[in-house]
């Protein structure tokens, strides 16, 4: 849960959506522009249109920007 | 690939998505966030995949939004083929306005933020909010936009750096792909109507079902359902619902209001009802709403109007009578059940009676996010915590809250609008936010409609303000907002909260304090009885004065029921002959009320008396006013801290000592202590007055203190209120009460106790 929550604190609004080899994290930013994601190290930075979340992420975890649909995935 | 369309849940509504069940998202080898083309019976339309919702994982099921559904022709449980779509980003893309829009400025960008990701194609009409919301009559006012041109053809997916112009010719001039039908089904869908879930399914069940497959019932050998009937409180969504149902199942759709077919020609209100059921089975399948059934259908006993009883007969025999009436289905909606026709209440007229009852916490939450979908909130708005705070809200007292904070933004941005102009500035327009603020203000204003007749200013009195009386603070607390705040304990030592308390004990001691202080912290409802309020002068009023309070308890539950001087309306039976007995039919509509056969949930009854030796016995039993709390005369330890509660604001010498003057107030109670300290404060003031001339009040009141001097003179003033006997008295009583018989020791007892 301490993912959810960091999202949370950073204004992300996510769905958890449980798999059974892991997990997945997914937010909707259909209505905002300019959406666009880059890891650095261990951090996810999500940059839509001004506001800006800095999401640390767990070791193995994967982000998917599609369409402006943000997926982190982690592994359980 | 084949999927099943159901409802999207309310949050994800409005943006396009599409929740597809996982195991088709991986058949199909789709990702988050692909488009993916559905394909209905009415059309197309483009969609982005969102991740599939765990109880649907393996059911083949895709989940569209109303807006979607319209787009595609479909309805709820229809089949539709997706499949994935290959979509260009768009270069340029040129848009309509409707005519009608008054905006001035350029709107390319807010267009651009509100379309952005979103799929089209040229023709289509697209709906986008344009930031204000609800202000409008329905949630989320929507301007339709249409598609002019766009580069390249075909779908294509506005972007950011998508050119967008805007035609100069107004949407309604540019022909569409196809023209759009006249719609006189209401424009509401399913995902407007929040926390209604299992009615809405009910409803369906018996209105959708029929309609689309008749043979399924031919096969039962059954005939199928010929109406429903949703009543519930006033605002709880019965009629919005009715309008979904109508609007989704895309059948002729029909209403009648009461009043309208009304007629003071003889006979012509009953013809107008059959023409309207005639016109109904004309165009079947077809759905006749009647709203407010009670006002054409009430009960013909009862009723002084020949009209009204004629056009009920017509009613039933129309709804149930030798004329089959083919596939039309009526829907009612009362918030009166009891005021209908019986002879309307059975199989064959209203098959089934649904409750819409007021919404629970995720019922609210579910309420607000369809309320609030349009809005542009800031990000710090919590709607859990709104959704907690609202008890006993309906659907239409949560429309009014966020209408009203939307109502709060605007204002703050009311000064800079030049309102002499026709347009209004786009930019401005895009500012305008709804800010947690605004929400906190809304709050304040609004209190539940259901309870509005009864609704009390809940006291702002917290258990600071209480000295003294820790135990009874605390056993107050476990009973009441214990059952409230921890219902997991409850649940899991299996245990049923208190369904009331009796608080007794001497006058003055702070029972009534006490019960303003629960009701300020306990985060209920609040109602309170003043005893002889109840009491009418007709035959049966005063009884049903009962009945009402407690049936508004419980549609407003979690309540906290409050009668002070309860020992004015319950007193023992059995004794009094002078009043023909109203005083006893109250007592026995009140111990059924408290423990009946209709259960009380979520409701404690509170109850203050000084005379507890004088209420009805049966009224104090387990499961009625099962705690019984004795509120004593405060030794001195308590009195020293009711002391301090009132003389927390005043300005006291040093020579004042507070333990001093505890130990030599034996046998005050509350009450007297705050009258020695305002005595106290009197005699300093009246000191200090005679002694200043009127022009140096105003300069020199900051240097009045009050003295232990003055503690004396309101010492000698006022003397103690409870004697020695009547603590005696009291603690007997408690010892009665704490034996397992209460009323064993039948002693005769004097009606005062001085």
């Amino acid at each position: 849960m301490r993912l959810k929550q960091t999202l949370r604190e950073q204004g992300l609004e996510t769905r958890r959506v449980d798999y059974e080899d892991r997990t997945e994290y997914v937010s909707d930013f259909g209505s905002r522009d300019g959406v666009s994601v880059d890891v650095v190290g261990d951090t996810a930075i999500v940059v839509a249109g001004e506001e800006q979340h800095d999401v640390e992420l767990p070791a193995d975890a994967r982000v998917f920007l599609n369409n402006d649909v943000l997926t982190i995935e982690v592994n359980k | 690939m084949r999927l099943t369309v159901k409802p999207l849940k309310q949050k994800d509504a409005g943006r396009g998505l599409a929740a597809v069940d996982r195991q088709a998202m991986e058949e199909m080898d789709l990702e988050n966030g692909d488009y993916i083309l559905i394909e209905g019976e009415g059309g197309r339309a483009v969609a982005r995949v969102w991740p599939g919702y765990p109880e649907d994982s393996g059911r083949g099921v895709v989940r569209i939004d109303g807006q979607l559904r319209q787009e595609t022709g479909t309805g709820i449980d229809d089949g539709v083929t997706v499949e994935k779509a290959d979509v260009q980003p768009a270069k340029s893309l040129t848009v309509a306005l409707p005519q009608n829009l008054r905006v001035r400025g350029n709107v390319a960008p807010m267009i651009q933020q509100n379309l952005s990701g979103q799929a089209v194609t040229k023709g289509q009409t697209v709906q986008i909010s344009f930031g204000l919301g609800p202000l409008s009559s329905m949630s989320g006012q929507k301007i339709p936009l249409r598609i002019a041109d766009s580069d390249p053809e075909g779908t294509v997916v506005v972007t950011d750096s998508t050119d967008i112009s805007l035609s100069e010719q107004p949407a309604e001039q540019i022909a569409g792909e196809e023209t759009e039908e006249a719609q006189t089904a209401p424009n509401v869908t399913y995902e407007d109507i929040g926390g209604l879930d299992d009615e809405l399914e009910q409803v369906r069940e018996m209105v959708e079902l029929p309609m689309r497959h008749p043979e399924l019932f031919q096969q039962l050998g059954i005939e199928p359902p010929k109406g429903v009937l949703l009543h519930g409180p006033p605002g709880t969504g019965k009629t919005l619902m009715a309008q979904a149902v109508a609007n989704e199942i895309d059948a002729y759709f029909t209403d009648i209001s009461g009043p309208e077919i009304m007629s003071k020609y003889y006979g012509e209100s009953e013809e107008k009802l059959r023409e309207v059921f005639e016109e109904a089975a004309e165009n079947d399948p077809a759905v006749i709403f009647i709203d407010e059934l009670d006002s054409i259908a009430p009960k013909r006993g009862e009723t002084s109007g020949d009209v009204e009883r004629r056009v009920v007969a017509q009613l039933l025999s129309l709804m149930d009578g030798l004329e089959d009436r083919g596939q039309v289905i009526v829907i009612g909606a009362t918030n009166r059940v009891d005021a209908l026709d019986p002879a309307l209440r059975r199989g064959g007229r209203f098959d089934r009676e649904i409750e819409v009852g007021v919404p629970d916490k995720d019922g609210r939450k579910e309420i607000l996010q369809v309320h609030t979908r349009g809005m542009p909130l800031t990000d710090d708005i919590d709607l859990d915590m709104y959704a907690d705070n609202t008890h006993g809200f309906v659907g239409a007292d949560i429309e009014q809250l966020a209408k009203e904070a939307a109502m709060n933004a605007l204002r703050r941005v009311r000064p800079e609008l030049d309102l002499e102009e026709d347009e209004i500035d786009a930019e401005t327009l895009e500012q305008l936010r709804v800010t947690e603020t605004d929400f906190k203000q809304a709050m304040k204003g609004i209190e539940p409609s259901a309870l509005r007749e009864v609704f009390v200013e809940v006291p702002d009195v917290t258990w600071d303000q209480v000295g003294g009386l820790a135990d009874t603070k605390e056993r107050l607390r476990e009973t009441i907002q214990w059952p409230l705040e921890y219902p997991e304990v409850f649940e899991q030592m299996d245990m049923e909260a208190a369904k009331g308390v009796l608080l007794y004990g001497p006058p003055g001691t702070g029972k009534t304090l006490l019960a303003k202080a629960i009701a300020n912290e306990a985060q209920s409802n609040f109602i309170s009885i003043k005893g002889p309020e109840l009491l009418n002068k007709y035959v049966g009023e005063s009884e049903k004065g009962v009945r009402e309070v407690f049936e508004k308890a419980r549609s407003n539950a979690p309540t906290v029921v409050f009668f002070d001087e309860i020992d004015s309306i319950a007193t023992e039976r059995g004794q009094n002959v002078g009043d023909s007995g109203v005083g006893e039919r109250v007592v026995s509509q009140l111990l059924t009320e408290l423990d009946g056969l209709e259960d009380l949930e979520d409701v404690v009854v509170i109850a203050t008396t000084n005379r507890p030796d004088l209420i009805d016995t049966a009224l104090l039993r387990p499961g009625r006013l099962d705690r019984h709390v004795h509120v004593p005369v405060p030794d001195q330890e308590a009195r020293r801290k009711i002391f301090e509660v009132h003389t927390r604001e005043k300005p006291l010498a040093e020579d004042v000592d507070l333990d001093d003057i505890a130990a030599r107030t034996e046998g005050y109670v509350g009450a007297d202590i705050e009258a020695v300290c305002r005595e106290a404060s009197m005699a300093a003031s009246r000191e200090f007055i005679n002694s200043v001339s009127p022009e140096d009040v105003g300069d020199s009141v900051g240097n009045v203190l009050v003295t232990s001097e003055h503690f004396n003179t309101a010492l000698d003033e006022v003397g103690p209120s409870v004697t020695e006997e009547t603590r005696e008295r009291y603690s007997e009583i408690e010892d009665e009460f704490d034996t397992t018989e209460p009323a064993t020791s039948e002693t005769e007892v004097g009606r005062t106790f001085h």
